[in-house]
């Protein structure tokens, strides 16, 4: 395990590979739920969870059963089947547990289940840290950092989206522009932006 | 055989995660009233939040704990409140119906002090020196009351006035709360008179500003049967527990400022 490393992928899921504004995954949820800060902020924390857990599930399943059994070509299906299982699970018990928190984030969870940027992360790590049908040293914690960074890239987007929606509600827009064309132009904006990472080299 | 080792991973993950699923949904089920669905299906859904609780759900939620009564729902059809009060094994207490109008009859007819050139909205205009119309009692006409109407009841006219459809407004108290002027008042639903004037500058003053403002000539305290309306700080204010509509005060307003409504 090299320290080094981890501060490598947080720099390139956050901002480099961020992973809305530059792989371009979770896009749904993004215009959707960005209009206020509020929801937008508790969407995010609901999705960094999901993904920082999801990874750790996929890490178990592709390392203990698809890798040794060599089903490796499986793994889209299995995965949408552990998160979305996991997902539902989750809802049920904050539910049970929490009414509070299940009011504040309970209605996003079901967003997530389909949320590409949730199996996208699960895809991921075990292409980065999974070298030739073999898991490479530290690839379990790599995977979960990846997964809880991926997390915060995405809500850092959020908080950007959502603070920008929020001002040009007081602004004179054309009325074509209003709500989703603006954010369409907006978000390419700012994913050009994003681009300017990527000539960062470690 | 190749086939067999992942169907019966494949498939047996799918059997362990649906038992799981099913397990969960019976260990960790909340249990809800059946009556709050009910309930909840019955009001309009309209979440305008005029009965105080946090949208049709948390009224629906109150009911139940009893801390609400049916009839603050300003929205919901007699029928239907008769159907939640039988829901909730209580009876229904009537309530007056209300609507909302207007007290202003200037709009486009009310000169400009200034050129305002910000926010089209009454609230924004409202901040720059009371707006720009020479009366600043008068409805400013950007429309915050029609944008926040959750019912569609309020429309902009050619006047630059709003104007209340009867029969869609359902009293939910939001255009009089949102109005920077407080131009919006509830009325029974049955009493047609109403004043179209919120000015309280002296009769002089009120018209150099408006040519359809009340100038508190008193004529309508005089001829009113029931007396009941009385000029209170240079405007005409009109009882609507004594009010009888029948149009007498209509009939002798100089200025047109009393009004029957459409």
């Amino acid at each position: 395990m090299n320290l080094g490393y981890f501060l490598t992928i947080f720099i390139s899921s956050v901002f480099i590979y961020n992973v809305i504004l530059s792989r371009f995954l979770g896009l749904c949820s993004f215009v959707a739920i960005s209009k206020e800060t509020r929801p937008a902020m508790a969407m995010s924390l609901a999705v960094i969870f999901v993904i920082t857990m999801s990874s750790i599930i996929t890490w178990f399943i592709y390392r203990l059963l698809l890798v040794p059994f060599g089903l490796t070509y499986l793994r889209t299906i299995s995965f949408i089947l552990v998160i979305a299982t996991f997902v539902q699970f989750v809802e049920m018990a904050i539910r049970k547990i929490s009414p509070a928190l299940y009011r504040f984030f309970g209605i996003y969870l079901p967003l997530i289940t389909v949320n590409c940027a949730v199996l996208g992360v699960a895809v991921l790590n075990s292409d980065m840290f999974f070298v030739n049908g073999k898991a490479s040293p530290g690839s379990f914690y790599y995977s979960v950092f990846q997964g809880l960074c991926v997390g915060l890239g995405y809500a850092l987007a959020m908080l950007l989206m959502s603070g920008i929606r929020e001002r040009l509600e007081f602004c004179n827009i054309p009325k074509a522009l209003k709500d989703f064309p603006l954010s369409f132009i907006i978000a390419s904006v700012m994913s050009l932006a994003f681009m300017g990472f990527n000539g960062f080299k470690f | 055989m190749d086939i067999l080792i992942p169907v019966l991973i494949l498939g047996g993950l799918g059997f362990l995660f649906g038992v799981g699923l099913a397990i969960a949904s019976r260990r960790l089920a909340v249990k809800t009233d059946p009556r709050l669905e009910k309930i909840h299906g019955l009001l309009p859904g309209s979440n305008c939040g005029a009965c105080g609780g946090a949208g049709c759900f948390g009224f629906a939620d109150k009911l139940l704990k009893g801390e609400a009564s049916v009839s603050a729902c300003r929205v919901s059809e007699e029928r239907v409140k008769e159907e939640i009060a039988r829901i909730l094994g209580k009876k229904l207490e009537k309530d007056t119906k209300l609507s909302a109008i207007l007290h202003c009859g200037g709009g486009k007819k009310v000169k400009d002090r200034f050129l305002y050139d910000g926010i089209e909205d009454c609230i924004s205009a409202n901040l720059a020196l009371a707006g720009e119309k020479e009366c600043v009692f008068g409805c400013l006409g950007y429309g915050s009351c029609a944008a926040i109407c959750p019912f569609g009841a309020i429309h902009m006219t050619g006047e630059g006035l709003p104007a209340v459809d009867k029969a869609r407004c359902k009293a939910c108290n939001k255009c009089v709360q949102a109005c920077p002027k407080k131009l919006f008042s509830l009325i029974p639903w049955a009493s047609n008179v109403y004043i179209a004037c919120s000015s309280h500058d002296t009769g002089k003053d009120t018209i150099k500003a408006c040519p359809v403002g009340c100038i508190a000539c008193r004529k309508c305290e005089q001829v009113c049967p029931v007396s009941a309306i009385q000029i209170i700080d240079n405007l005409a204010v009109i009882d609507y527990n004594k009010c009888t509509s029948c149009g007498e005060c209509v009939k002798v307003c100089p200025m047109k400022t009393i009004r029957i409504q459409a």
